[in-house]
């Protein structure tokens, strides 16, 4: 059943019952435990990502590999980062594998792309807290594209850390949507620093957002996080 | 890596936002009247906008509209008959042609004079929305479901947290639907509850349906947002309330069907009428009895919430009667009008509303539990205070789910 279902994918496409891939579905969860059945599983799902089957197919495929991909995929998965219809859905699996190579795929994806597509990939580090990404990061919250700018500040308000404050601090977006996402990050950041007992750091990255500038709703943040740095 | 959500941030949020609270507004301010903006004279409504007016929304505005205490200014929605109707609504309200609408839920949102949103977009929409309002300081009544994934709920707490805003979820039915059955329950009159079973489904299906042309009444790349690209279909985005196929609420990267569509209402009621509304079970058992699947949450107090046991009935309760318990007041909106009324109320004066964004989420996390329970077959333990599954690595890649681009969460 496994096989028939796994040769229906070549053509599978959108308006095909999805019930002739029931038996992959089920393979994922049976597998489990089984190392090698599962390492099975996966390389005959990821080869799928290099012949030609349809959009549809390799969406589910990544779907799959978002449930039981290893580090053996994500060069396949890397390979679609590239690929404006297929970037997300390769991202729909190197998010969620936990593998230090999916992270560095993506690390080393967001060289390769521009745009929207890129947004999208530092959205995924940003999730994972990839604390490696943090100087790439930096460098792109004064992106001519205000979306990626924004992108990176989220994602830097994600990992939270102290360089990810400085960071944004340092970088003082100017372009209004992402000049918003920093102070944002900035304010989850501090929230990260004064939870871990760094008041110093924290009243610091507060003492920066302060401005009569800045919207009510960021002044009661900031006030906020300032009282509670000067309490025990 | 590292996907959890930050448990430190959130403590922080939690005790900073008891310890600020004299620094919040203590009574309704309008928009108007603060900060520098130039403005008219201020007025004594709340100024609201809406977001997603198909069948649930188009009832939340009419809910909104009539209020005295409401001014309503602005509509939003992807499709171009719904935004007409929602605008047309108001201008009727209103006999004047002023209500803005728009398609794009940011220019909405960015707007300085609008003091609170509600929001009934699809589900996979919900948690960017939410959090983008508040980042734009407005208050938020947000359409059950209120998440589509685990990692979204403390995502939306953070935010409301941070920027002092009142998130109301939005399931009118947790307190209007199982009154009596809460009076009983909080009254005393189960005794100690030992459980409490929902039945509720289905799950969310993948949707594969084949595409048609888009019409050109619909933004489409809008629609779908954050969710995987995918051809448009009208069985696809239509907003019947079906869960079989054949409207968006059936489909899993829209929603998780039944289980969390009317769960937010059997799930919220049991948790509410058990008195279990501020934890999240420690433990979901996926059972498999004489071909029968069910799971059983576990709370940490000992309470069990079965989903689906075999042979009892909704919201079935199993405790010992005739045990002397003391009852307990049962909580109840504040403010005149249900549970929008509630929401104004909160609003108003900043108290947290009767559905907090809190309570909703851990309503909604008893359903995507479930759901991954199912989805795994085996039993998982769910560490709240983390938010993550313990020893199942496989389990955590479920929590979330990659946004497509340009959208960021």
């Amino acid at each position: 059943m496994l096989e028939l279902a796994l040769e229906a994918l070549k053509t599978y496409d959108w308006g095909t019952d999805p019930k002739v891939l029931l038996p992959i579905d089920e393979a994922v969860v049976t597998t489990y435990g089984n190392a090698g059945a599962r390492q099975d599983l996966e390389a005959k799902l990821a080869a799928c990502l290099t012949t030609g089957v349809s959009r549809d197919a390799k969406d589910y495929v990544c779907r799959k590999l978002m449930v039981i991909g290893t580090a053996e995929s994500v060069p396949t998965l890397a390979g679609l980062l590239t690929d404006k219809d297929l970037s997300h859905m390769a991202r729909y699996a190197l998010e969620r594998i936990p593998a230090t190579e999916a992270a560095q795929a993506l690390r080393d994806g967001l060289a390769k792309v521009s745009g929207a597509t890129q947004v999208g990939v530092i959205g995924s580090l940003g999730v994972r807290r990839d604390t490696a990404s943090v100087p790439a990061l930096a460098a792109l919250l004064n992106n001519a594209d205000a979306s990626v700018a924004r992108a990176a500040a989220i994602a830097l308000g994600d990992i939270g850390t102290a360089e990810a404050a400085k960071a944004l601090t340092d970088g003082k977006p100017t372009a209004p949507e992402a000049k918003q996402a920093a102070t944002d990050a900035s304010l989850a950041c501090a929230e990260d620093l004064l939870a871990s007992g760094k008041k110093a750091e924290a009243l610091a990255v507060y003492k920066s957002l302060v401005g009569d500038g800045q919207p009510k709703q960021v002044r009661l943040a900031v006030t906020r996080g300032m009282v509670a740095c000067a309490g025990k | 890596m590292d996907h959890k959500t930050n448990p430190s941030r959130r403590q922080f949020l939690q005790t900073a936002g008891a310890a600020g609270a004299a620094l919040a507004v203590p009574y309704f301010v309008p928009a108007s009247s603060l900060g520098n903006d130039e403005r008219a004279a201020p007025s004594e409504r709340i100024v609201m906008g809406g977001i997603g007016i198909g069948n649930m929304g188009s009832g939340d505005q009419n809910a909104f509209k009539g209020r005295n205490d409401v001014q309503y200014v602005a509509v939003c929605d992807v499709r171009t008959d719904k935004r007409d109707a929602a605008k047309g609504n108001i201008d009727k309200q209103y006999n004047n042609t002023d209500c803005k609408a728009y398609v794009d839920f940011r220019e909405l949102l960015a707007r300085p004079d609008i003091d609170a949103v509600h929001i009934a977009t699809p589900d996979h929409w919900h948690a960017l929305m939410v959090i983008e309002a508040c980042r734009n300081g407005k208050d938020v009544y947000c359409q059950k479901p209120e998440t589509r994934t685990l990692r979204e709920g403390p995502l939306m707490i953070e935010a409301a947290r941070r920027y002092g805003r009142m998130v109301s979820g939005g399931s009118q039915r947790v307190l209007e639907d199982y009154r009596d059955m809460v009076a009983k329950s909080w009254g005393g009159e189960f005794g100690t509850i030992k459980s409490i079973n929902v039945n509720v489904g289905p799950l969310s299906q993948i949707c594969n349906l084949p595409a048609e042309s888009v019409p050109s009444n619909i933004d489409w790349e809008l629609w779908l947002g954050p969710a995987p690209w995918a051809p448009y279909n009208p069985g696809r985005c239509d907003g019947n309330f079906g869960t079989g196929g054949g409207s968006w609420r059936s489909y899993v990267d829209y929603s998780g069907g039944g289980m969390t569509d009317w769960g937010a209402h059997h799930f919220g009621g049991a948790t509410f009428a058990v008195d279990v509304r501020e934890l999240q079970p420690a433990e979901v058992a996926y059972n498999d009895e004489k071909g029968k699947n069910y799971v059983t949450l576990r709370y940490p107090n000992g309470l069990l919430l079965h989903h689906n046991y075999p042979d009892r009935a909704n919201l079935q309760i199993e405790g010992t009667p005739g045990e002397k318990r003391e009852p307990k007041p049962v909580p109840v909106y504040k403010g005149e009008g249900g549970i929008y009324g509630d929401f104004i109320h909160s609003v108003k004066t900043r108290e947290k509303p009767f559905r907090d964004i809190e309570l909703a989420v851990n309503t909604v996390v008893v359903s995507h539990l479930a759901t991954i329970a199912y989805q795994l077959q085996r039993t998982l333990k769910w560490d709240a205070a983390k938010q993550e599954f313990t020893g199942d690595e496989e389990a955590n890649r479920l929590c979330d789910r990659a946004r497509r681009e340009p959208w960021v969460l």
